[in-house]
């Protein structure tokens, strides 16, 4: 006996067709007005612009001293968070509004104010040291090193100076605490003697610093766009072709709200839009379009089978049939998205939490919407969206 | 076994073959994106408008010298736009003269006369080229110092008018690097008529507080200790053009310097030039900014060397970008993103992790709930994976990590149309059909909803591929390889192998 869930089960799908409708008219408005006049969207630095900066501490910092040490140079409104390695790794985006006449202007006063905010944390950290001509072993490249080596170990000094910036950029490092950390890596007690002497460990390191400027924002955001709606309208098109218009537009009008809906929680949860997001979101987009399709599917198939039944009727049976398939496939992706919601890392933890709330509501929009938006579309225009055949 | 059995199972070890042949090593063989690797990504504005001030500067300046070799009477000539100028104080008489050299030298510009003034702008197709021609060598100026810097895989490309964009993958001194790229590097050598001086002021005073025509105010590179205000000749003696070879060498000192050799043509120039003013200072000129100013003591032939408290790295810097050569145009940062390499070992690692662990549970639940079939969609998995993997290796494509979700996407639809084909194969059994019967309906009836959802999704991802930027692009690519192998591993992989496993002799379908 195969393992199953569920039976054919017959629930009565379309009954529901008016609350699913009020339902979705709900979030999709409450939605809407969040978004325009409520919080609205947070647009990371790919769309809106500005410096995103994430540094590494050497030492345990807290929140509050970052905030204190923005405030101290005049930039407290910035926004810090914490990331990645408890206590040692934050996140700054500087709120500064840059408005100057020239636009061009606005990417290098960006990149001063990055500066700005990283001397600021360093304060006089090292300063000391580089006046007496040592070199910060935390922030120093391959180059740099290989020269500063090759006094000492001529033969060895790249391969050496290579192995140590590997070291300090394995996974979850990025900075070197101590000394000793290095024999880990392999080097040899006299090479690290000799370091040493040569060079210190700087407090921070900058891990990243992304600067966009306004124009480079706009184009962005006008490509994104450009090809989001450009997708829709090709799927929107095949649909047509393959089923019926109706059918094609039953989808557009599921998708929409899967995105819009997708929106409004990142707006919801403070979260900011960025490039990789809308991979996301396309990537829900692209889950529900094949649930809906497979509903679809077998609705064009019943029509032809159930020939006296009611369009409703159809709809209903073929939800049911397609109903243990919806469910296991929903599943797997929820295990995958899941997993990388927990396991997948700083970077990847945003994108993930996005797209398991897309597939659960992905679900939703494909069971409750995408078959009564065809029925109504049919009583509206009086067309036939039965096939024919 | 059926002949056309045989072939299916020969058909895909040798997709499976080649897939693994063309991505050993994986490491190797598929690269990751900026996100995942670290390194910089650029995107630059040629300022093109420079590229015309430069070229209406030049023409001003070759026009002068016509106009005096054929006696032609003029007040001045004065540029009023890039691309425009006006030549005044003509005389009515001559204008015959002027249009004839005009036409002769001056082919891409147009001319108005107006009684005792002509003025003169450059054709709009002209402005069009002489713009196009600053971004494509900016591209290649940029290319050849990269390349002497020593990137390895370096993208550097033009996007549309007048964007360029740099990537270079695991750079770890970004600020040296976008100096190099960003910086100008014009150089020249000219005479110094006056100065040094400690102000604009007290060097103008001779001159009546104003600079003349033929003359440039210029300030010393407090960097490279050369301190005070100079006047210096507006014409350069020679410039980075005339060099023929430059090498980093030291100074009496043994502090670092950068010594030069000049071309024939250049080295006459400068040995004339020297030969008559010697006693008096020659200012060395980096774009705008006098490096050092020294006596000429003698007259110099074609060798010297530039001198001015360099560090090794900015002396070695200097030559580098003097080897190859100056940018035509200025050059604006537009988007300037550097991601370190934790960061994305970080991601990397954690993703890896994240999906590893995904992969293994969907395919535990798989055998679980279908048994025997469930091996059979795990296999068409794992050869899904290989497949993507091979083709990521084959186009060169880089994983980004919207590429990852592209993957996911990808993998999710894969295990979905297993799903579709077994439930549905369970429903033909259900309804009594036999097992050969309830396979083969399965798959065939499950075949258009498995191909309408891959074709609508590859559809959107074409339209992404085509209108996006390079995150979306990188997550249309995988994710199209990664519906095409769907079409192949899920319908026509697993078909055969529930052929082979499943005879008319088989009790009972184990799904």
């Amino acid at each position: 006996m195969p393992l199953v869930f569920l039976k054919t089960p017959n629930i009565k799908f379309m009954k529901y067709k008016y609350a699913a409708l009020a339902v979705t008219g709900a979030i999709v408005l409450a939605g809407v007005l969040n978004v325009t006049v409520g919080k609205g969207l947070k647009l990371g630095v790919d769309f809106g612009g500005g410096t995103l900066i994430r540094v590494m501490f050497k030492t345990p910092a807290a929140v509050s001293d970052i905030r204190q040490t923005m405030r101290d140079v005049g930039l407290g409104n910035s926004t810090i968070q914490a990331t990645g390695k408890a206590g040692h790794e934050f996140q700054i985006r500087t709120m500064q509004v840059i408005k100057g006449i020239d636009p061009q202007k606005e990417v290098e006063a960006h990149e001063q104010l990055a500066n700005r905010v990283i001397e600021a944390l360093k304060g006089d950290d090292g300063q000391a040291e580089i006046q007496r001509g040592l070199k910060d072993l935390n922030t120093i490249d391959t180059r740099e090193l290989t020269s500063l080596l090759s006094t000492a170990y001529p033969s060895e000094a790249a391969q050496l100076a290579e192995k140590i910036v590997g070291q300090r950029g394995a996974p979850a490092k990025g900075i070197f605490t101590d000394y000793a950390e290095l024999s880990e890596a392999g080097i040899q007690p006299e090479v690290i003697t000799f370091l040493k002497d040569k060079t210190f460990l700087g407090k921070l390191t900058v891990i990243s610093k992304e600067t966009v400027g306004p124009q480079a924002g706009a184009d962005l955001r006008r490509k994104a766009t450009l090809a989001t709606i450009w997708a829709l309208i090709g799927m929107l098109v095949y649909i047509a072709f393959r089923f019926k218009l109706a059918y094609g537009v039953a989808a557009i009008f599921t998708l929409t709200q899967d995105v819009l809906i997708t929106l409004s929680i990142y707006s919801f949860t403070n979260r900011e839009i960025n490039l990789p997001i809308i991979a996301a979101v396309l990537t829900i987009v692209g889950f529900s379009i094949n649930d809906t399709i497979v509903i679809f599917d077998r609705v064009r198939e019943n029509t032809k089978i159930l020939r006296k039944e009611s369009l409703e009727n159809i709809m209903n049976v073929s939800l049911n049939q397609c109903l243990g398939r919806t469910i296991i496939t929903s599943g797997t992706v929820f295990i995958t998205l899941l997993s990388l919601y927990i396991f997948g890392g700083e970077v990847i933890n945003d994108f993930a939490f996005c797209m398991l709330i897309g597939a659960i509501e992905g679900v939703y929009s494909t069971v409750a919407l995408s078959c009564p938006v065809v029925l109504f579309w049919q009583n509206i225009f009086k067309t036939k969206t039965a096939f024919r055949k | 076994m059926k002949k056309g059995l045989r072939w299916k199972i020969i058909l895909t070890l040798v997709v499976l073959a080649g897939c693994l042949v063309i991505s050993y090593p994986v490491k190797e063989k598929i690269k990751l994106g900026l996100d995942l690797r670290g390194g910089i990504h650029l995107r630059m504005q040629v300022i093109t408008e420079d590229a015309i001030t430069m070229e209406t500067d030049q023409e001003i300046l070759r026009l002068q010298e016509l106009f005096k070799k054929n006696s032609i009477t003029f007040t001045s000539m004065i540029k009023d736009t890039p691309g425009k100028f006006a030549i005044q104080g003509t005389i009515p008489d001559q204008e015959r003269k002027i249009k004839d050299v005009l036409d002769q030298y001056l082919r891409d510009w147009d001319y108005i006369f107006a009684g005792t003034s002509a003025s003169v702008s450059l054709k709009p197709l002209a402005v069009q080229y002489l713009k196009d021609q600053a971004v494509d060598q900016s591209v290649e100026t940029i290319r050849n110092r990269v390349d002497a810097f020593g990137v390895a895989e370096p993208i550097i490309q033009r996007q549309g008018k007048e964007w360029i964009i740099v990537e270079l993958p695991g750079v770890d001194n970004p600020d040296r690097v976008q100096n190099i790229i960003k910086q100008a590097a014009v150089l020249e050598w000219k005479l110094v008529k006056a100065g040094p001086a400690p102000d604009e002021e007290t060097l103008l005073k001779d001159y009546g507080g104003k600079v003349p025509d033929d003359m440039d105010a210029l300030k010393g590179d407090p960097k490279r200790r050369a301190e005070g205000w100079y006047l210096v000749s507006k014409v350069a003696t020679v410039t980075g053009q005339d060099l023929r070879m430059v090498r980093r060498s030291v100074d009496e000192w043994n502090n670092p310097a950068v010594a030069f050799s000049l071309k024939p043509d250049g080295a006459k120039r400068f040995e004339v030039a020297t030969g008559e003013n010697v006693g008096k200072l020659l200012a060395i000129i980096l774009d705008g900014r006098i490096q050092s100013a020294p006596v000429i003591n003698t007259r110099i032939s074609g060798d010297g060397s530039i001198e001015g408290h360099f560090t090794v790295e900015e002396a070695e810097d200097l030559v580098l970008l003097l080897k190859s050569g100056a940018l035509p145009a200025g050059i604006k940062t537009l988007e300037n993103r550097t991601i370190g390499p934790s960061l994305g070992a970080d991601s990397v690692r954690a993703g890896l992790l994240a999906f590893m662990i995904a992969v293994l549970s969907v395919m535990t639940f798989m055998i679980i709930y279908y048994k025997f079939s469930g091996v059979n969609a795990v296999i068409a998995l794992i050869l899904n994976v290989i497949i993507l993997i091979g083709a990521l290796a084959y186009f060169r494509a880089t994983l980004t990590l919207p590429g990852i979700a592209g993957i996911i996407l990808g993998v999710g639809m894969a295990v979905d149309a297993n799903v579709l084909i077994f439930e549905r194969i369970r429903e033909e059994s259900a309804l009594g059909k036999s097992i050969m019967n309830s396979i083969s309906l399965g798959f065939s009836r499950a075949f258009s909803a498995i191909f309408d959802s891959n074709l609508t999704t590859v559809i959107s991802a074409i339209f992404l591929f085509q209108f996006g930027t390079g995150p979306i692009r990188g997550y249309a690519v995988t994710l199209i390889i990664s519906l095409a192998a769907n079409m192949f591993t899920a319908v026509f992989v697993s078909h055969w192998i529930f052929n082979v496993t499943v005879t008319k002799k088989t009790k009972k379908l184990s799904i």
